[in-house]
């Protein structure tokens, strides 16, 4: 057969999203691959130039519809960062909380649609299932299921509902159960190695070099994870290791983000204790009226003249579930940031396709991208 | 392109007799899932129902539902439409500007009553409006269920929200931490020309118009034309909707905090 | 057992039909409509309709089946609101398929594009009618059904081909190539192990076969052989373990990717009749065929239709297995299924072709029936 390019994408079951994935094939080798992303624009950093800094936590929820949470500490740390606030620790430490949560949620969608692609359905249902319980843990203390609108600049929303603790410990303990199961499912099966033993190498320099970072760094070996590295919110003061595999394929990305749910479940555990033991304000005691909550009329220039804030410019860094985010917040003191730009991990994870797509099979294309965990929202923007 | 010869860690449970243990995983759940599955059947079964309320472990050993802290879901908005006091703040807190205060029947002609009417084609459900409520009077409520026929039908007007209301569905409990010592509103005095404004318009009514002494004019000076009153604000009952600000002809109100 | 055949109560349909309509007519029309040959050719046309329509209930109710039964693998419940607990859903949706426009791509190639579905549903139920379903109740007993329905079950891949190089879309010509690759994978271990219960009943008449089990049931000599040929009919029946010719993860729905309405309900109830073919043969091969063990109760087999009862039951266990499977194990590759069927499944097969020989040329019969007594 000779050569041809076949769109795997817009709408394809490969996909998880709005993105377009053009192959050239010959017979069932792959050549070349050409990502083409965009789909899902929808100008998030242009609409946070004219909002203000808590309502752009709404559009957190929106870049990444699997991880909102994790987007909104991105944002809010960056915001803080830049309008000189510092919040509360206990809202630290439910930030932190409410980000492991996500990851575990985050990761079990990534599994359930992973698994989906090897052509297993069941492990679908059983992560879809699992991740309904933190969904309905993040329901019962932010209100929402899938857009939390939680965090806010200088602490979070409302604090935690009373036996909020003890449920979560009961579902984490439920989830690392599960875990063995999913294990069971997909470790101990021959067909699952046969299909992701050394499938879509991309070896740790080349990572590197291309900005990978995320569980697919570290499932090349290296031990680069921000919460350790560059520890923001109270990542210092809880005890985890960072999950790593050496062999940079696509096993190794499930043994990474297996191992990471693993961890987060023992972060979780930790915050719950320190939140149980130490009750407390989870919004910061003075915030100019602008940062507060609820909103109000500004007024008029001249006010914004008299208020005098500092300016400031944020920068945060996060381990977000599908690798670094970064957010970049300037403050020119007004009541909109000046400019905000977001860094996504996923769209450089797809964009290094180029390199470890190549050479494999079209029927190899769907495990490697899934263990990618694409998640278009955040990566279009 | 052949992957690095190391073992990961995870390795070690390497599958033996092949597939056989997949095959025994599912079927376990299989015989976990013969008495009940975890699916709530939504029409008929919904997860606010009192039996997935408490401690409910169904047969697969799941613990499904939310507990007993169900009521902190973001849905339809209660509006009660006799302790709003046309403050405003939840049409100002709006991130998608669904919001409109319309006119209903109770307030005095010069000075009309106006409550919320929510767009549900626009709402994100972000909750900033009832957040925003200083009376509790619009807060959110455990309904989820927005499907209608028309684009018409998704404008929920005060009334509409005040059967909500009416139909006694849980609240919303949760009460926005608002910081401590917050921003107050301050008058630039010299700019002041004592027009009332601020009083009529105040929801709690809070500002009170203090008569000031009239300064006598220096030879060759001339005197503001303004009225010789200015406003006071109690503090205690300011609810910061900043009404008073908006109306404000001279724009002499401001935020602040005072020294 | 029962001794009606099945063309015997199409034969006493058809008499008493055409006697009842003869009535109606004048003499020499009644003395032809009664006459031997209208009431034999009647009979056949309802022979075929009660074939057709068996088999198209059946399948629909093994498609209910399967939903209802990988959805408890799934922890969920499956079809549940179309009549009692979801059985009428499936005609339903079939309704509402054959109600759909079928919506034919501009450039596909139109001959191969009808024929294929029509083909590979009709030649789906030939086999069907072939297979003894019990004691006489089957199209016809030749000396080589056997071997005659294999080949026609082989079949399906070419039409398959065929409507993905028709439909002229790049997914379907991709899922087609599989198909055929696939089908070199399978198609000699199924054989091999077929030659291996051909050895041990030393007929290719499935009724005869059946009839040889009555000592005991091969699949307690022929272990081997029906392992390989579960693995084979799985791949024969592209379910999911070896569903790659319509993996929709990479190639959308495969070959049928271009189809809609009334051809893709054809090409999804012939994948669900080669499902019930493939396994009432694994049932005539390997598990005795509507025969029970001696010991069952005789109460349990004496019933009217009682083997006709005892076949489905183990018809549908049987596709059971294949749910189960099909819940449980990701999809491989085509390369790794070519070395299955090659390098695993090839020399087992043959290892069981030795095994049947050695059983029949040590005239251990006796000895091995005390082994699988608890089949008979």
């Amino acid at each position: 057969m000779t050569e041809m390019w076949v769109n795997m994408g817009p709408q394809h079951p490969m996909t998880h999203g709005l993105w377009n994935l053009r192959v050239r094939i010959e017979g069932e080798i792959i050549k070349d691959v050409e990502p083409e992303m965009g789909y899902l624009h929808r100008g998030i950093e242009k609409i946070s130039e004219d909002r203000h800094y808590n309502e752009i936590i709404t559009l957190m929820d929106r870049t990444c519809y699997v991880a909102g949470l994790s987007w909104e500490h991105l944002f809010i740390v960056a915001a803080e960062q830049a309008l000189h606030v510092t919040p509360p620790e206990r809202a630290e430490y439910i930030r932190v909380m409410s980000a492991e949560l996500q990851r575990i949620a985050s990761h079990l969608m990534w599994y359930s649609a992973f698994v989906q692609d090897l052509g297993l359905m069941t492990p679908f249902l059983y992560g879809m299932r699992d991740r309904d319980l933190i969904l309905d843990l993040f329901q019962s203390y932010t209100g929402g299921r899938l857009t939390y609108e939680y965090m806010r600049v200088g602490g979070v929303r409302s604090d935690l509902p009373l036996g909020f603790t003890q449920r979560c410990r009961q579902v984490v303990d439920w989830l690392m159960d599960r875990f063995v199961e999913y294990d069971q499912l997909c470790l101990s099966s021959t067909i699952f190695h046969e299909r992701c033993d050394g499938l879509g190498v991309l070896l740790e320099p080349e990572a590197v070099a291309y900005g990978v970072t995320g569980p697919m760094l570290r499932s090349a070996g290296s031990r680069r994870d921000l919460r350790k590295d560059r520890p923001y919110s109270v990542y210092d003061q809880v005890q985890f290791d960072v999950a790593t595999a050496t062999t940079a394929d696509v096993t190794g990305r499930y043994l990474v983000r297996m191992e990471e749910m693993r961890q987060s479940v023992r972060i979780v555990r930790q915050c719950l204790d320190w939140l149980d033991d130490h009750p407390g304000p989870v919004m910061a005691d003075h915030l100019p009226r602008w940062l507060g909550a609820p909103y109000a009329p500004m007024g008029n220039e001249s006010y914004l003249l008299k208020r005098n804030y500092p300016t400031g410019v944020g920068l945060s860094m996060i381990e977000e579930p599908h690798g670094e985010a970064g957010a970049y917040v300037v403050n020119d003191g007004g009541e909109h940031p000046y400019r905000v730009k977001f860094r996504s991990p996923v769209l450089i994870n797809i964009w290094a396709a180029k390199r470890y797509l190549p050479g494999y099979r079209v029927a190899d294309i769907p495990p490697i991208m899934g263990s990618v965990d694409v998640c278009v929202g955040e990566c279009d923007r | 392109m052949s992957a690095t010869p190391e073992e990961s860690p995870g390795r070690e449970e390497k599958p033996f007799l092949w597939v056989t243990r997949p095959l025994a995983t599912a079927a376990k759940q299989f015989v976990k899932s013969l008495w009940r599955p975890s699916t709530v059947v939504y029409p008929f079964e919904r997860l606010e129902d009192p039996k997935f309320r408490g401690e409910v472990a169904v047969a697969s050993g799941k613990p499904i539902g939310v507990g007993e802290i169900w009521d902190n879901y973001r849905g339809v908005h209660a509006l009660n439409i006799n302790t709003c006091i046309s403050c405003n703040l939840c049409a100002f807190s709006c991130p998608d500007v669904c919001i409109e205060m319309v006119t209903v029947p109770g307030g005095d002609p010069k000075h009309p009553k106006k409550c919320p009417q929510i767009d549900y084609g626009k709402c994100s459900f972000c909750g900033f409006c009832s957040d925003a409520c200083p009376e509790g009077c619009l807060s959110m409520t455990t309904r989820y269920e927005l499907s209608v026929h028309k684009r018409e039908e998704m404008v929920y007007s005060p009334a509409r929200m005040f059967e909500v209301y009416k139909s006694k569905l849980p609240m919303n409990p949760i009460r926005v931490e608002r910081p401590a010592n917050e921003d107050q509103i301050l008058l630039d005095p010299p700019i002041c020309i004592g027009c009332n404004a601020c009083s009529r318009d105040c929801p709690t009514q809070c500002i009170t118009m203090l008569d000031i002494a009239k300064p006598t004019a220096k030879p060759g000076e001339k005197l503001p034309k303004r009225i010789w009153k200015e406003p006071v604000i109690n503090d205690s009952d300011c609810v910061r909707c900043g009404t008073c600000i908006s109306v404000c002809p001279k724009d002499c109100l401001f935020w602040g905090t005072r020294q | 057992m029962s001794n009606v055949s099945l063309y015997s109560v199409a034969y006493t349909l058809s008499s008493v039909l055409l006697g009842a309509l003869a009535h109606l007519f004048p003499a020499p029309i009644h003395g032809w409509l009664i006459s031997g040959t209208v009431v034999t050719a009647l009979a056949a046309v309802i022979f075929a309709a009660i074939l057709l329509l068996a088999s198209m209930l059946n399948t629909i109710l093994l498609i209910w089946y399967e939903r209802k039964l990988l959805g408890r693998f799934m922890d969920r419940r499956g079809a549940m609101h179309v009549g009692y607990a979801g059985l009428l859903q499936n005609f339903a949706d079939g309704l509402k398929l054959f109600r759909k426009d079928t919506v034919r791509p501009g450039q596909a190639d139109p001959l191969g594009f009808w024929l294929s579905p029509t083909a590979y549903m009709v030649t789906s139920l030939v086999i069907f009618g072939l297979l003894p379903i019990s004691t006489g109740w089957n199209g016809g007993s030749l000396p080589l059904t056997l071997l005659l329905a294999l080949v026609i079950f082989s079949f399906a891949p070419l039409f398959i081909f065929l409507g993905a190089w028709a439909s002229n879309n790049k997914y379907s010509l991709i899922g087609g190539m599989r198909s055929a690759a696939q089908m070199i994978a399978y198609e000699v271990p199924i054989l091999l192990a077929v030659v291996a219960v051909v050895v041990l009943a030393g007929t290719f008449d499935l009724n005869t076969i059946v009839l040889e089990q009555r000592n005991y049931w091969f699949w307690a000599p022929l272990f081997l052989a029906l392992i390989v040929f579960l693995t084979g009919m799985l791949a024969e029946m592209e379910r999911i373990p070896f569903d790659l010719p319509e993996a929709e993860a990479e190639l959308v729905e495969g070959w049928n990717t271009e189809y809609g309405g009334m051809l893709f309900a054809f090409f999804m109830l012939a994948d669900y009749l080669r499902a019930l073919v493939g396994s009432i043969l694994v049932v005539l091969l390997f598990l005795g065929g509507w025969t029970l063990p001696s010991y069952v109760p005789a109460a349990l087999t004496s019933f009217p239709l009682a083997g006709i009862v005892w076949f489905m039951v183990k018809t549908y266990l049987v596709f059971g297995l294949f749910v189960w499977v099909r819940a449980s194990l990701p999809r491989i590759r085509t390369d790794q299924l070519l070395r299955l069927g090659w390098m695993r499944m090839v020399p087992l097969a043959l290892l069981s072709v030795l095994l049947a020989a050695l059983v029949v040329l040590s005239h251990c019969l006796p000895l091995i029936g005390c082994v699988p007594s608890m089949g008979g």
